[in-house]
Formats: structure tokens, sequence, C-alpha cells
């Protein structure tokens, strides 16, 4: 028998997945050695660190990718342009999201609960709630989490695509459930994120064997040619994109997998749904873009009038949903239904400019959404955050600096002219027109007209409403909120007023090397 | 047409029922534990079918890791946690359990179906190549070379997983809540604290049950006796009435 050998492992270009679990990995050890009063600000300077590590390799490789040079660690890995941006784009969101994770001065021990196993509603759960510090594990947890969502968005076989979807999947379960205040409401959405994820990747995982079935391989670039030659009963290649698509469908939250949104979103901690708002969606949009445009390209014609469907179904659901919504954090999650559905569009308008739009779309969303949660964090009562709808009446008066703040968020997500959610929804809408998908265009600008709404009637409840006794106060923000709120929106106003630059950047990253 | 052994369809015709009657058992079960113990019939078929289509490694490790040690641990835990039947079965919405089945039955029909039609006019190849070196063998030089990376990511996946069940499992106690003997010793003989160890449940001809109380010199039940988190046994009528034992059954 021959010797094994291990492949060439091309270090550099997995130097940002490296440098997270490493960080990730020490963050556990701290955990264990450091007192408790130290442990929110070491693990804080430690994550962006790694960040910026990981950023820094990212940024110096985007100028060095050669086709040939592109595939590494066995053929299991693929750093092409596309996979570079997306990795960038996770790394900075991520850091956005990881500011809110650290914030300590709106409530006394930060937003994650000290002990996630005391039991609920129990005398010393009373006594935890004002008093103890929060968990700090969250910070390690999320690491892991965006390290495996640089390995989803540069995997290049179906295998270690589906153990990248598990490293950031389970993670992501476990932060939902680390509430500080509304613990079982959290507890509740992180069990049931658990059992439909754990679902889901089963049928991803079908969907995996099936494919193999077919093309007796599960690299992107074996069942691409596989697919193009024709031959065999492609009844299961058929079956396995299926069933891979459903997977993945879920994790983008995209209408009729999307009903784990709204509990998820509102249960879990503010900064966790900002994180995964931002976060998975780049990373499974990622996967998703690579699976049909790297693996299935041959396929084009037969899953477009499906996923065409799905896409209108998603921006129906979730912008008329989000009109009956009165709790803001499950309005949000309806809006992040409708706005997969818009990606969803520009994926299936392919080509280059489809790519693009798509590209662009996840990072500006990713920005707002983040400004937006962070918001949603700072309004607040004796008894925690304030979502309700109509306590949120008259906030204008009270505060108009971040009421100001929340209607250009807001306006954004409708799709104003002036703000990056206005550059993003133009692109795809262009794109999908010059793809052909007229009809998903018009549907796409109905229900942006639905979706408006919403948006519109929080605006108005916030500024022509008097407040009330009810009306909670605004916190004043710590300096990491306010960073991440900054930055959030700041990146929405810039996109949309000069937004050039980051097509660019987009334009130039949306090729997959095969 | 696939060629398939004689022997190996005979496994097949007696493994395959028994794993779908397992599956369908452990769905149908009221109490956890036989749930469980019905997955073990399912997984241990399944191991078996494995081994029978030339995949040894991967049926050992179905039945040695999943059946024998995933699973107890898994019957161990739902012993120690307490098993519990009174599971409610009151639908919360209405209707779900009808749908439910009805697109499960569909989805599995459709796939089913798919499969067969699939896999009909297919002939298998690339066994004999894979097992060239042995299966074992054959594994271990996939896992080690081509799929390296997904290999080794698997840790964080179980590192994650471990943080999360201290995190969800562990409470820390803190400093003041550690009692020490002599404070311990304090408190048992306080005023108002009985030092004494508490009496044991009734013990009466009529029943021995561990939620019936002891009796207090005065006739009256000693709540003592029972432990607080046990519902108080109603005695019947029939149990209530004097049985006589004291005279010889003789009614004075």
């Amino acid at each position: 028998m021959d010797k094994l050998k291990l492949p060439d492992m091309d270090y550099v270009a997995l130097l940002p997945m490296l440098a997270l679990f490493v960080a990730a990995c020490l963050g556990v050890i701290i955990e264990a050695l450091v007192p408790r009063r130290f442990r929110n600000i070491i693990q804080l300077v430690l994550s962006i660190v790694a960040l910026a590590v990981a950023m820094f390799f990212v940024v110096k490789q985007s100028g060095e990718v050669v086709a040939s040079k592109a595939l590494t660690a066995g053929g299991a890995i693929m750093i092409d342009h596309a996979a570079l941006f997306l990795q960038g784009a996770l790394i900075v969101l991520g850091f956005v999201a990881l500011l809110l994770f650290g914030e300590r001065s709106l409530e006394f021990g930060g937003p994650f609960v000290a002990q996630a196993a005391v039991t609920v509603g129990s005398e010393r759960d009373r006594e935890q709630t004002g008093r103890e510090l929060g968990s700090t594990e969250t910070f390690p947890l999320a690491l892991f989490s965006l390290s495996g969502m640089l390995l989803f968005v540069s995997a290049n076989d179906l295998l270690t695509m589906f153990v990248a979807l598990e490293v950031f999947s389970l993670p992501l379960y476990l932060l939902c459930a680390l509430a500080r205040r509304k613990r079982l409401l959290s507890q509740e959405s992180a069990l049931k994120y658990f059992l439909l994820g754990a679902y889901a990747s089963a049928f991803f995982l079908f969907g995996v064997a099936m494919v193999y079935g077919f093309a007796k391989a599960v690299d992107f670039k074996a069942i691409h040619a596989e697919a193009l030659l024709g031959e065999g009963n492609s009844l299961l290649l058929i079956i396995g994109l299926a069933l891979l698509a459903i997977g993945l469908l879920f994790k983008v939250a995209a209408a009729p997998f999307h009903v784990w949104t709204p509990d998820v979103y509102q249960g879990a901690p503010t900064p966790v749904t900002a994180f995964m708002a931002s976060c998975t969606k780049v990373a499974a949009f990622g996967g998703l873009l690579r699976v049909l445009y790297v693996g299935f390209d041959g396929l084009g014609w037969q899953f477009t009038p499906v996923l065409g469907a799905i896409a209108a179904l998603t921006v129906l659901v979730g912008s008329i949903l989000a009109v009956t919504q009165t709790d803001l954090k499950r309005l949000l999650a309806y809006s992040s239904v409708a706005n997969a559905g818009y990606i969803l569009i520009g994926v299936i308008a392919g080509q280059q400019l489809g790519l693009t739009s798509v590209l662009f779309y996840l990072v500006a969303y990713g920005f707002t959404v983040i400004a937006a949660f962070a918001l949603i964090s700072l309004v607040r009562d004796a008894d925690g955050e304030a979502t309700h709808l109509s306590r949120w009446a008259g906030l204008g008066a009270r505060s108009p600096l971040y009421a100001g703040i929340f209607t250009f968020i807001l306006l954004a997500f409708a799709g104003i002219p002036l703000t990056s959610g206005f550059i993003a929804k133009l692109s795809v809408f262009g794109a999908a027109i010059d793809g052909g998908q007229t009809w998903l265009v018009i549907i796409g600008v109905i229900t942006s007209i639905i979706l408006a709404f919403p948006y519109l009637r929080v605006v108005v409840m916030m500024w022509l409403s008097e407040p009330g006794e009810s009306t909670p106060s605004v916190s004043i923000p710590g300096g990491l909120t306010s960073t991440a709120l900054g930055i959030g929106t700041l990146a929405t106003l810039v996109f949309g007023v000069v937004p050039g630059p980051l097509l660019d950047l987009a334009e130039k990253a949306s090729s997959f090397v095969r | 047409m696939i060629d398939v052994s004689w022997g190996e369809q005979v496994v097949f015709y007696i493994l395959a029922p028994i794993a779908v009657i397992g599956a369908l058992g452990m769905v149908m079960a009221r109490n956890a534990v036989h749930s469980a113990l019905w997955l073990v019939l399912t997984m241990l078929s399944l191991g078996v079918f494995y081994i029978v289509q030339a995949g040894p490694f991967i049926g050992m490790v179905q039945i040695i890791v999943y059946t024998g040690a995933i699973m107890m641990l898994f019957l161990f835990v739902l012993m120690l946690v307490g098993r519990d039947a009174s599971d409610s079965v009151i639908e919360t919405l209405r209707g779900q359990k009808v749908a439910a089945i009805a697109l499960g039955v569909g989805l599995g029909v459709l796939l089913g179906t798919g499969l067969y039609r699939g896999t009909v006019d297919l002939t298998p190849v690339g066994l004999a190549e894979a097992n060239k070196n042995g299966n074992v063998q054959g594994l271990a030089s996939l896992i080690f070379t081509k799929y390296v990376w997904a290999f080794e990511v698997t840790s964080a996946l179980l590192i994650s997983a471990a943080v999360g069940a201290m995190i969800l499992a562990h409470v820390e106690r803190r400093k003041d809540e550690r009692i020490g003997q002599a404070a311990m010793m304090k408190e048992r003989f306080l005023p108002g604290n009985y030092p004494g160890p508490k009496p044991g449940p009734g013990v009466y001809a009529t029943s021995n049950s561990v939620a019936t109380p002891a009796k207090l010199p005065d006739g009256n039940p000693a709540q003592r006796s029972i432990s607080p988190i046990l519902p108080l046994r109603e005695l019947e009528p029939a149990e209530k009435a004097d049985k006589h034992t004291l005279t010889g059954g003789h009614q004075s």
C-alpha cells in the first residue's frame, strides 16, 4: 500500500480561519483561568485582534488570487475572489456584531445571562438577573461560528460544506439560549432553532448522498462535469439538488422554510440576533451561490423556475406578515425574510450582474440590520428591552437623535434613495430584468411598497404620537454600542450616496473558480 | 438491474421490516425509554446492513459507537432525569397531527418513488476500487488526505458542544453558598429545627406506599415522614375504614 501523504496546505490561505479558530480555543482557556470580572474585556480584545489578523490576510490574498492556485487543502477549499469577498464581509460584519456582544454599560453584566443552567423564575434566577456578570463564553462561541462561516463560503466540496454548516450552526443554537431577560422565550427560541436546524442539516446531508450517487464525487467541479455530460439518470441529481436547496434555504430563511425566523429573532439576545441577521445571511447565501453557480450551473433551466417561485413566495410572506406584527424584533425578522427573497431574486438573475448585486446587497443589508438591532437594544425600561411597537410611540420627542437614526434605518430597509437599501434593491432588480426575470421584479416592487407600510407606521408612531407614561427611555449607549451603531448607520449612508467603490469591489469579486 | 446476492437478500428482507418497525415504534412509543429502545433496534439493523453492503467499518461504528455508546448514554440520562410518561397528548395546533402524517407520508412516497426510478437502471461501480486496500485503510486515506481539513474542523464542533454543555448544564456555586461543617451543625441545632433523622413513611397492613405518611402518637399523620415532592396519596373509603385488626376481626 502507498504511503499516505498530507496534501499541500496553503497555510496563508487558511490563516483567516485558523486565526479565528485559535482565538476561540484561547477564549475557552481564558474562561477557565481568568477571574470573571476581567473576562469580558480580555475576550473582546482577543476577538478583535483575531478578526484583525484574519482581515489582514484576507486583504493580503485578494491581490494574489490565481485560478490555478486557488484550490488548497487537498481540494477541499477554494480561495477565489468571491470567497475572499464573502470572508471579508463576514469578518467586518462579525466585528461590528461582536462590539454589541461586549456592551456592558446598558445593563449591569451585559446582555447575556450569568448562569444559563439556573432554573428560570427561581429565587436564584431573580438574583442573578440584576447582580451577576454575564457569561463570556459567547465570544469563543461566536468565533467558532465565524470560522465555520468562513469555511462555508470557501468550501469546494459538499462534505466540507456540511461540516462547515454544522460548525457555524451549533454555536448559534447555543447563543440563542443565553438572553439575560425573558429567558423562557430565549430558551424556546434556541430549542426551536436547534430542532429545525438539525432537520434542515439532515436534508442537506441526504442531498449530498443523492448527488454522490449521481456524480460519484462530492466536489463541485466533478458534479458540474458529470451534469454537463448528462449520462445516466439525472433524477438522482435533481432530487439531490432539491434536498441541498432545502438545507440552504432554511439557513437563509426563505419561505416556506422561514417559520423559525420570527421566534428565534425575538427570543435570542439582541446582539446574537444582529449577528445572525447579518453574518448567517452572508454565509448561507455565499454557500447557496457556490452550490448553484459552480456545482449545478448546467441545471439552470431546471432550478430557476422553482427558485423563482420560492423567491416570490418569500417576498410575499415576509412583507405581508410584517404588516401584522406588533413586536419590533418580529417585524425585523419578517423584514429579513422578505430581504432574503430580494437577494434570492438576485441569485436567480444569474450572470455576473446578478452575482455582483447579491454580494452588494448582502453587505449593505448586513450593516443596516446590525444598526437596527443595536438601536433596539438601547430602548429599554426596567424589564429590559421594550420591543412592543406601542411602547415606541412618541420616542421622537423623548430622544430625537436616536429616533432620527432609527427612522433613517427604516427608510433604508424600505429602499428610499440616498440609503444603501435603495442601491441594493435597484441593482438586484436591474440584474433580474437583465436576466429575463421581469415577473419577479414586478412582485419585488409591489412587495417593497407593502413592506414600506410597517416601516412607515413605526416612523409615524415615533414622531407623531405624544410620549405616554409607558414610553421607555433611551439608554445612553456605551462606547461599544455607539461604535456599532455609528458604523452601521454610516455604512448605510455611504453605500447609499457613493456606492461606487463597494459595487466595483463586488464586481471584481463576482467570479467563482471551478 | 442490480445483481444482489441471495444471502444479502435474505438478510435484507428479514431486517428491513424490523428496522421500519423500530422506527415506527420509536415515534409512537409513549414512554421515552421505550422510544430509545426501539431506536436501538433500528440502529442495529442498519449496522448489519452496512456490514452486508461491504462497509464493515461504518457498520461496526454504527453498532459500537451509536448504539452501544451514544444510545446507552442517552438511556442513562433518561433514567437519571427521571422518566415521565405524562407527556401531554393534547394537540396545541388543531389538525397538526393529521397534516404532519399526511405531509410526511407524501414526502416519503415522493422520495421513495424518485429514488426507485433514479436507481432502477443504475449499475453500481467503484466498490472494488474503493475497498482495494481494505475498507478501513481506504477510509483512513480519504480522511487524512482529501478531507483532512473537514476532519480537523470537526474538532471545533466538539469544542463548541463541550462548551455548550457546560453553559447549559453547569451551575457555579457562589462563595457564600458553601457552608462549612461548623455552620451546618449550628444551623441543625437551632431552635425550631428538629435535629434528628426524619421518620420513614407509614407501613401498615393496608399500605406501605412511600406516599403514605407515618402516624404520630396522637394518630395524626407525620408530615415529615413523606417527601415534599410526592403528592399525598388519597386513601379510598375501603382503605380508610377500620379493619378491626386490633380486635382480631371481631367487631366491637
